[in-house]
């Protein structure tokens, strides 16, 4: 019962789950839980992107789920644990409404509504001195402790950032589990039919707007409730960090990878893509440069993502195997 | 079966279908023949919902379904094939079939997401049944290769092999010999007698005419969107508003 890839994949999780402890700087720590957080939002793009979606406002779901949980446990004052949940609750909801609306538009309209809707976000974020204004929030509260058997009780301040990390570990680890769940049942095959050839989906009884509409919802729920982890462990939010040009970021970890691998795609393209700065010590200022040279090189020379030169590889290696790529 | 009832379907001001009137009767292959630009694959595609109608309704087994939109049709049990090879190019010719089971699934969509072992039995068997539709259409040898790589002729099979996973009642082929050669015509041919020897409806566009003869029991033959002759095939045959039709078009074509 135990195949090669169930072990792999536990050797990765023990590899994560011990990472804090080798790497002991706070602020690489921080940099992995960023990579963390980049990841499964690149993860939501390519969700959509299967369907023939190409959501411009990943960052606004992130956003909305951020300033939902942090306005729950300040003004509300509910404990983090709830406002946790409830933010991703409060961003279904909402993805609910607007993706009804947006994935009508059908597919060049969704873009630019997604585009103008990331916009919109924003503005609300600032406008409104509820939401805290361009300033933005400051203050928001830590998780509460909460008991670990055996070891005693994992407190969240904001100095030792190895239980965010944890925390962080353990969401993504969960998001993928439902992404997955999803990817191998009829949905994801659902999924995959209607962004190879929607015409050809329908014809066999799918609901193009239906399954559509479920990506969007799942995405945009998970991009939620990654920014409602985000508010509790970053503690200020700030209306700018929202935008189109955050969701493009995301888009450009995503394509780095390789968008036809959705789980693993995602997870190396935010790593380089958070790490590689660190190491050439790019500047905050500069990084956009980089970020943009990547995309120009990225569509240049390579549209199918880092993992799609292995696909190459197999190719070129063994013509004799068959290459389909199997539903599971 | 199917009924038309003065159906017509405007694209801005040329009416593709103007008023037609058309029966379908159970089990029968019906041709649908006509010069290009006819309005056959007009026919096919407001039938099979991918538009509305501009005017006019279309019953199928006695009910409305002019506006019903592509899926739910096919869930009422029409299917159709496509005129240019349309498939699932990045997946095996199993993976193609399997996903024609798609509407097929009796477990609840959570029990499906959940992976219960119901659903996962479930799963594995529709992937032996599409092993077993390609087994009949003789096939079963590919199942693994990449669509993208099928030749031609077989690519025409496998878009009627994943319309028959749906388990049709009505069943639209789009020209489904075009640019096979004789043999595979004659495989072709073969396939659909099968067809409609499992009991299901079959409308036939081609141009071929000998397969058209060879296969249908009635013809239908449209010209500018609407129904210039009806019959046999004999009769079709020695039709001569049929035969100017299409000498008509034959005929501009070598002046021009």
């Amino acid at each position: 019962m135990l195949s090669r890839k169930f072990i792999y994949i536990i050797l990765v999780i023990v590899i994560l789950a011990l990472l804090p402890l080798v790497v002991r700087n706070p602020y690489y720590i921080h940099l992995f839980i960023m990579v963390g957080i980049n990841a499964i939002l690149a993860m939501t793009f390519i969700l959509m992107l299967r369907t023939g979606l190409i959501c411009l406002g990943i960052a606004a779901f992130w956003g909305i789920g951020a300033y939902a949980s942090a306005m729950l446990s300040m003004k509300l004052g509910l404990p983090v644990w709830l406002s946790l949940p409830a933010a991703a609750v409060i961003t279904a909801i909402i993805a609910a409404f607007i993706g009804a609306f947006l994935v009508k538009q059908g597919g060049f309209g969704f873009i630019i509504q997604t585009l103008a809707f990331g916009f919109i976000i924003v503005l609300i974020f600032g406008t409104f001195q509820v939401f805290g204004g361009y300033v933005g929030i400051v203050g928001i509260s830590h998780p509460e402790p909460i008991p670990i058997p055996f070891v005693g009780s994992m407190t969240f301040t904001s100095i030792s950032k190895m239980p965010f990390y944890y925390l962080m570990l353990f969401l993504a680890l969960l998001m993928v589990l439902i992404l997955t769940a999803f990817y191998s049942s009829t949905a994801g095959r659902a999924w995959r039919a209607i962004g190879l050839s929607a015409h050809l989906a329908e014809s066999l009884g799918m609901n193009l707007f239906n399954y559509r509409l479920l990506a969007f919802i799942i995405a945009s729920t998970i991009a939620g409730l990654m920014g409602s982890f985000f508010a509790h462990y970053f503690g200020t939010l700030v209306p700018g960090s929202f935008g189109p040009f955050k969701t493009i970021n995301v888009h450009v970890y995503a394509i780095l990878g390789g968008i036809n691998f959705p789980i693993l795609g995602p997870v190396i393209g935010s790593l380089i893509m958070t790490l590689v700065p660190e190491f050439l010590r790019i500047t905050e200022g500069v990084e956009p440069i980089f970020t943009g040279i990547i995309m120009i090189l990225l569509v240049l020379f390579l549209p199918d993502g880092l993992l799609g030169l292995t696909r190459l590889w197999q190719r070129r290696g063994k013509p004799s195997e068959n290459t389909s790529h199997h539903m599971n | 079966m199917l009924e038309a009832i003065k159906l017509t379907k405007y694209f801005g001001g040329l009416a593709a279908v103007n008023e037609l009137n058309l029966i379908v009767n159970q089990n029968e292959i019906l041709g649908l023949i006509g010069p290009n630009g006819a309005g056959k694959t007009t026919f096919f595609n407001v039938v099979s919902g991918f538009f509305p109608p501009t005017s006019g309704r279309v019953l199928f087994e006695g009910r409305d379904i002019s506006q019903l939109e592509a899926h739910d049709i096919a869930h009422r049990g029409i299917s159709r094939t496509f005129q240019a090879s349309t498939l699932f190019m990045k997946l095996s010719v199993l993976d193609n079939v399997f996903t024609g089971y798609h509407m097929s699934y009796r477990t609840g969509f959570l029990k499906r997401v959940l992976h219960t072992p119901l659903a996962r039995k479930e799963e594995e068997g529709f992937k032996q049944k599409a092993l077993e539709t390609l087994k009949f259409m003789g096939m079963a040898s590919l199942k693994d290769e990449l669509a993208a790589n099928l030749p031609h002729g077989y690519q025409r099979t496998l878009g009627i092999a994943m319309a028959l996973a749906t388990n049709p009642k009505l069943l639209l082929l789009d020209e489904p010999a075009t640019g096979m050669n004789l043999n595979e015509k004659k495989a072709v041919i073969d396939l659909i007698r099968r067809i409609r020897d499992m009991g299901i409806t079959i409308i036939l566009v081609e141009h071929d005419m000998k397969v058209v003869m060879d296969l249908c029991d009635r013809i239908i033959v449209l010209n500018f969107g609407q129904k210039i002759a009806e019959g046999l095939p004999e009769e079709i045959k020695s039709n001569r508003e049929v035969v100017e039709a299409y000498l008509g078009k034959e005929e501009s074509k070598n002046a021009a």
